[in-house]
């Protein structure tokens, strides 16, 4: 990876929103976190329609038996390289649906996944801070 | 003594009324009389179904239709009971569409079986990662250990 | 061998007023946008640097072609549109800097060159073998064949003024004589007409059903990625400098002192406020707001540039 594209991708992290069986507290927050706000253009975050123009999938919710295929799909579909950032408990550790019949996760048994955001749900200062460590880590 | 309360007694003797509060009866009837029951409250009466519930208690499979009165707020909850070596309970389907969906989620994840409804497939859980027939929300489903560990 | 004359077209294709220079402005006139977009939502906003790291992060990202798009057509889509805008910059440049140089009919060519990118995301997002680019090819087929008419009509305008003429040289000159011919009812009219267009043409809300992020998820966009969407990209960002730039040229007495410097800046603004304060419209709305609205608003103003007001 050239030096330049690194900066670039540091510089301009463009997200795409994968909600994958969540109980939408999450996506609630992201959609704040993108709000004028929080301005989170100023670290180049924009949010993308298709996956093909991410750099960052911020995945939430506990991935289920139906959706892991699916959330898999739209991993291969990201154009790479691109960070997987997991929003919210339910990503770390299953949380509240440890014991679940249907609950797959932690996310990182079947994707690689850059940094983990705990919450139930996390406040988007927390979000942008995690972004930014995954960022400095590239 | 309300209306609805006293013709539904006038015709189903054998339903018993438990009163929660002024605002929520709990009507246990047997479960051959579920179509009566059900077609007099929606047909006669008007209420509209919010939504029904499935437990799975000592005695069998209950499965309870709530009804909501929305002219005086009150809610009529029709309590069948299905015995575990039996659960089946008629179906409302086949006059009262939006019962449909809601017995195909029972018999999926809790096993009462509903004949008579004309689409039984399974929705809820995955299609590709789960074997039919397994009844996760019933009390004795092994949630944990090999057989089950993904 | 290459010329004297040879060497000459190339820097200008190339470097000045060609694709270097033009998508160097371009990049930042893109920064102005976001800016300005910040500071009307009081946020601050992305640093100076912003484009150019979005240009070099897209140019590191892996290129994917669907699984049966066609191959050639859509990789080939994006440069279409680049190289139309490359030649347009040289054409409209020198009109202003040089303008004996003009030939007749350059004008024509300028309308056929702006023609070109919204025909390379056409093409692109056909070949992307996706239903929703099909849906967003659908919609930009349809906002073009919306906004040419009114664009048209609005050309009419300084052509009349100017005599008749169909050479830029000879707009850009009768308006250094006789002033510009925004300074009349029809050339306001025939301002605003275009200002508008060029809002559509840019892909500008409330103009950006193609490329509806929410809806369609980047509709025309949808499966590009990497080095063809900084070509897209590009593209845009020159359309930026070259469409406010045709306007003054045609309308606001071209590049004759630095005035035009702010002349041109306000246009920039105005489209980005524009942008700001609307929301998105459906496609038919769009197709009779610029026929019918724009488009009456457009003989309007033909009738009187005849009438000489």
């Amino acid at each position: 990876m050239s030096k330049l594209g690194l900066w670039g991708l540091k510089k301009s992290p463009w997200v795409y929103h994968v909600a994958a069986a969540s109980c939408n507290n999450c996506d609630i927050e992201i959609l704040e976190l993108l709000t004028p706000r929080y301005d989170v253009e100023r670290f180049g975050v924009v949010l993308v329609g298709s996956p093909r123009h991410a750099d960052a999938l911020l995945v939430t919710g506990v991935i289920n038996r139906k959706s892991l295929p699916r959330v898999l799909e739209v991993y291969e579909q990201t154009a790479k390289p691109c960070l997987v950032i997991g929003i919210g408990t339910c990503t770390c550790n299953k949380h509240i649906f440890r014991n679940s019949y249907n609950a797959v996760g932690p996310y990182d048994k079947h994707l690689p996944v850059h940094a983990y955001i705990p919450g139930c749900p996390p406040k988007p200062e927390a979000m942008i801070l995690g972004v930014v460590k995954a960022l400095a880590k590239l | 003594m309300r209306q609805s309360e006293e013709k539904l007694k006038a015709l189903i003797p054998e339903a018993e009324v438990y009163e929660h509060n002024p605002r929520r009866l709990y009507i246990r009837i047997p479960r051959e009389k579920l179509t009566q029951a059900a077609k007099f409250l929606h047909r006669e009466r008007g209420m509209r179904l919010s939504i029904c519930t499935g437990l799975d208690t000592r005695e069998g499979y209950e499965v309870l239709y709530h009804f909501s009165e929305d002219a005086t707020g009150t809610m009529y909850t029709l309590k069948v009971l299905a015995p575990k070596d039996d659960p089946r309970i008629d179906s409302l389907a086949g006059w009262f569409p939006a019962t449909g969906w809601i017995e195909r989620e029972l018999t999926e994840l809790l096993g009462v079986e509903f004949p008579g409804n004309p689409d039984m497939r399974p929705f809820l859980t995955s299609d590709t990662d789960w074997e039919a027939d397994r009844r996760p929300l019933r009390r004795d489903y092994e949630r944990r250990g090999e057989k089950h560990e993904r | 061998m290459i010329g004297w004359t040879g060497w000459r077209l190339a820097f200008s294709f190339l470097v000045f007023p060609g694709f270097l220079f033009s998508a160097a402005i371009g990049l930042v006139l893109t920064w102005v946008d976001r800016f300005v977009s910040a500071r009307v939502q009081y946020r601050k906003g992305p640093p100076l640097f912003q484009p150019l790291a979005d240009l070099f992060k897209l140019l590191l990202k892996q290129t994917a072609v669907p699984r049966g798009a066609s191959r050639t057509l859509f990789m080939l889509a994006p440069m279409l549109g680049l190289v139309a805008m490359c030649l347009t910059s040289v054409i409209l440049f020198f009109a202003n800097i040089y303008p004996e140089g003009s030939f007749v009919g350059d004008l024509i060519v300028l309308v056929y060159l702006f023609a070109l990118p919204p025909l390379a995301i056409i093409l692109g997002a056909s070949a992307s073998r996706n239903p929703l680019s099909a849906v967003g090819a659908s919609r930009e087929m349809t906002l073009y064949i919306g906004y040419e008419l009114p664009f048209l009509l609005a050309l009419l305008v300084p052509i009349i003024r100017s005599g008749g003429s169909i050479r830029l040289g000879e707009l850009v000159a009768a308006q250094q004589a006789g002033g510009p011919f925004l300074y009349s009812f029809s050339g306001v009219i025939a301002a605003v007409i275009i200002l508008l267009t060029i809002q559509a043409k840019l892909g500008y809300v409330p103009f950006d059903m193609a490329e509806a992020e929410q809806e369609i998820m980047s509709g025309v966009f949808i499966e590009y990625s990497g080095a063809m969407l900084a070509v897209y990209r590009l593209t845009r960002a020159m359309m930026m400098l070259l469409l406010p730039l045709f306007l003054i040229t045609v309308l606001w007495g071209g590049f004759a002192d630095w005035w035009a410097v702010l002349k041109f800046l306000l246009i920039v603004v105005l489209v980005v406020l524009i942008k700001n304060t609307n929301p998105r419209c459906r496609i038919d709305h769009a197709l009779r707001f610029f026929w019918f609205g724009l488009g009456a608003l457009g003989i309007v103003a033909v009738a009187l540039a005849f009438v000489k007001l």
